[in-house]
């Protein structure tokens, strides 16, 4: 025990540790990547409020709002964990197409080789055993090739999109589209778990309450959208897995030092044929709400989605490099970009192309942004 | 030599990459509780040695003992688990993560198993501190990413895993050779209270002559893929370490060399 002088033992004493100064709650809160997210989403929130509140807030706004966030919000989730395990999937978009057309065309036609009518439940799992084995086969040949997942993707963009083409000329008469299909969630308690509403008690609510009313006086709108349900769900799901689970650090480690994940007994490959699978998933889902919602099916949908689902990510502060990005960011992310999309066709005055001047601009800010909070953290000291 | 058992004892290693001979029979004790310094020039067949050590290659001929033992290494998986450590120099850490779940990785402490095992963070953290403490490092916050961290304390970070997964050989490759000045007296500090832990032996390969003669119980000398020197600490003179560092070539036939040019 020396008893040396203040001012020494204070020299001596600062240690490495000492370097990385602790701030309060407030600033860790502000020092958190999805900060500027949460920033952008709040003024989108504000501005519209201003400029168009009363048919962007409106029962009917707010549903068809959420309609359009959480079909982004689903398949962005999947971008996301695929990004942060470091590759991409531009086949998303396609795959929404291609899950849609087999979904109406086994409702429609019925089963392959004649084995009679499909059920919404049989048409879906067949569908979803399809897309996955996809996405299985996606996610193999990337780790097995070392090709860039880029580039493997886009050759599924296009394959995808041509299969589903093709699949709808020779199944379907020669229409790339099916319409008119029966209204399953009326009859089917399965459909309706897609196509359905979800939180009407809170709508029953609001009409209790005089606010959901329409002009003849009766409940206006009865719920949102089932899919506003299954955003939900996948949010929280990956939310969980991500930052609680063994999986979920081995995503991370996956994206961040592949090598380094490896040699801590990391299974590397089959992390990322796991985030190639769920994105067929989220792709699946994604479909699956909107034919079972609109009781169509058409060859051009989901064109481009998967663009938009990237940039969804890196605004919820995803980094093209991998190891870095939380669910939370990317739902304000969608919500950003959902929100933006679906308003401008309130709002007269603006032509609704802005939209992709927004959306552009906006991504950029992002990756600005991400690339210089990478650089805080790896830059270190 | 001592009488007690080595953790590790290696007879007449051999390495052959086709007509080219990397070790030649190499001989090499290493005791628990002991830094030994292995140098030698590049080329001298170092890295050929720690790599069978740590079950990337195998030898073409000799033998490996393990606490006396004739072991076979036939992956790294089996040399860690027999209990070597290698803490190579990119120290395999993944930057954007905290400490703790670099600390973890792979072997994660979950409630329930599988990959969808919870992870028990506050646990986590709370070994992750602990262990690093024991061997030197206070880092206050444990959830901060590796990133942030000085490159003596990722060096720091490395050896705590190794140790604490069960390493009774470390083997620590160039550790100080990235690092400014005082990050270099980090290492140094933290492979001492390694060593003062007691029952682990560190296999430290430098270039430094400087570090070794500050931090090793124990030298061996390779050149051109073989043992040209060997001893204990006191038993050779810093002069002696210098000449042998070099191949053999003493710092005056350098010197005159240089005035040569």
């Amino acid at each position: 025990m020396s008893e040396a002088s203040g001012v020494a033992t204070s020299a001596a004493q600062r240690t490495e540790s000492d370097r990385l100064v602790k701030h309060g709650r407030i600033r860790a809160l502000l020092h958190r990547p999805e900060i500027g997210a949460f920033a952008g989403m709040a003024f989108i929130l504000i501005f519209l409020a201003i400029v168009a509140g009363n048919v962007v807030y409106n029962p009917l706004g707010i549903k068809n709002n959420h309609g359009i966030i959480s079909q982004l919000g689903i398949i962005s989730i999947g971008a996301c964990l695929l990004m942060i395990a470091g590759e991409f999937d531009l086949s998303i978009g396609s795959m929404i197409g291609f899950s849609g057309m087999c979904m109406a065309l086994m409702l429609k036609w019925g089963l392959p080789f004649g084995l009679g009518e499909a059920t919404p439940m049989a048409a879906f799992f067949i569908t979803l055993a399809l897309t996955l084995t996809i996405g299985w086969l996606i996610g193999t040949i990337v780790v097995r090739s070392g090709l860039s997942s880029f580039i493997v993707t886009l050759g599924f963009l296009f394959v995808l999109r041509g299969s589903t083409e093709v699949g709808f000329r020779t199944f379907n008469q020669g229409s790339t589209q099916i319409s008119g299909l029966p209204d399953f969630k009326q009859t089917d308690w399965f459909a309706y778990l897609f196509g359905g509403d979800a939180f009407k008690w809170v709508f029953d609510l609001l009409f209790s309450f005089g606010w959901n009313v329409n002009r003849s006086g009766d409940q206006w709108v009865p719920g949102l959208d089932a899919k506003v349900g299954w955003w939900i769900i996948i949010a929280l799901a990956a939310y969980f897995v991500l930052s609680r689970t063994k999986l979920g650090n081995w995503i991370y480690a996956t994206g961040d030092n592949k090598e380094a994940a490896r040699a801590n007994g990391v299974p590397v490959n089959q992390v990322k044929i796991g985030l190639f699978m769920f994105t067929a998933f989220c792709a699946t889902i994604f479909a699956a709400s909107q034919v079972f919602d609109t009781n169509t099916a058409d060859a051009a949908k989901g064109n481009l989605k998967e663009l938009e689902a990237i940039a969804a990510a890196v605004v919820g502060g995803a980094i093209l490099t991998g190891g870095f990005g939380t669910v939370v960011g990317v739902i304000f992310g969608a919500v950003i970009f959902g929100l933006v999309q679906n308003s401008v066709f309130y709002i007269s005055w603006i032509d609704g192309s802005y939209y992709r001047v927004f959306l552009g601009s906006v991504l950029l800010v992002a990756a600005f942004t991400n690339e210089n909070i990478r650089k805080r953290i790896t830059g270190g000291i | 030599m001592t009488d007690k058992e080595p953790v590790i004892r290696v007879e007449n290693l051999c390495k052959k990459f086709g007509p080219f001979t990397a070790l030649n029979g190499v001989n090499l004790a290493i005791q628990a509780g002991e830094v030994h310094a292995l140098l030698g020039d590049n080329g001298a067949g170092k890295s050929t040695l720690i790599k069978i050590l740590s079950g990337v290659l195998q030898p073409t001929d000799g033998t490996i003992f393990v606490d006396g033992v004739p072991t076979n290494f036939r992956s790294p998986r089996d040399a860690s688990a027999a209990g070597i450590g290698t803490v190579y120099q990119d120290l395999a850490l993944s930057q954007l993560s905290s400490v703790t779940r670099n600390f973890f990785l792979g072997r994660e402490i979950t409630i329930g198993s599988g990959p969808f095992g919870v992870m028990k963070i506050k646990e986590m953290d709370r070994i992750t501190h602990d262990e690093m403490q024991k061997i030197g490092i206070d880092i206050s916050d444990p959830t901060q990413s590796v990133g942030t961290m000085s490159g003596g304390q990722r060096q720091t970070l490395a050896i705590a895993r190794a140790i604490y997964f069960g390493a009774r050989v470390l083997i620590l490759d160039e550790p100080t050779s990235a690092l400014g000045q005082k990050q270099q007296m980090e290492v140094l500090k933290t492979i001492r209270r390694v060593r003062g832990l007691g029952n682990i032996a560190i296999i430290l390969i430098t270039h430094n002559e400087i570090h070794s003669q500050l931090v090793a119980d124990r030298y061996t000398f390779l050149s051109l893929g073989e043992v040209i020197g060997t001893g204990a600490k006191d038993e050779l003179e810093s002069r002696d370490i210098r000449r042998l560092m070099a191949g053999g070539a003493d710092i005056a036939d350098l010197a005159e060399e240089l005035a040569k040019v």
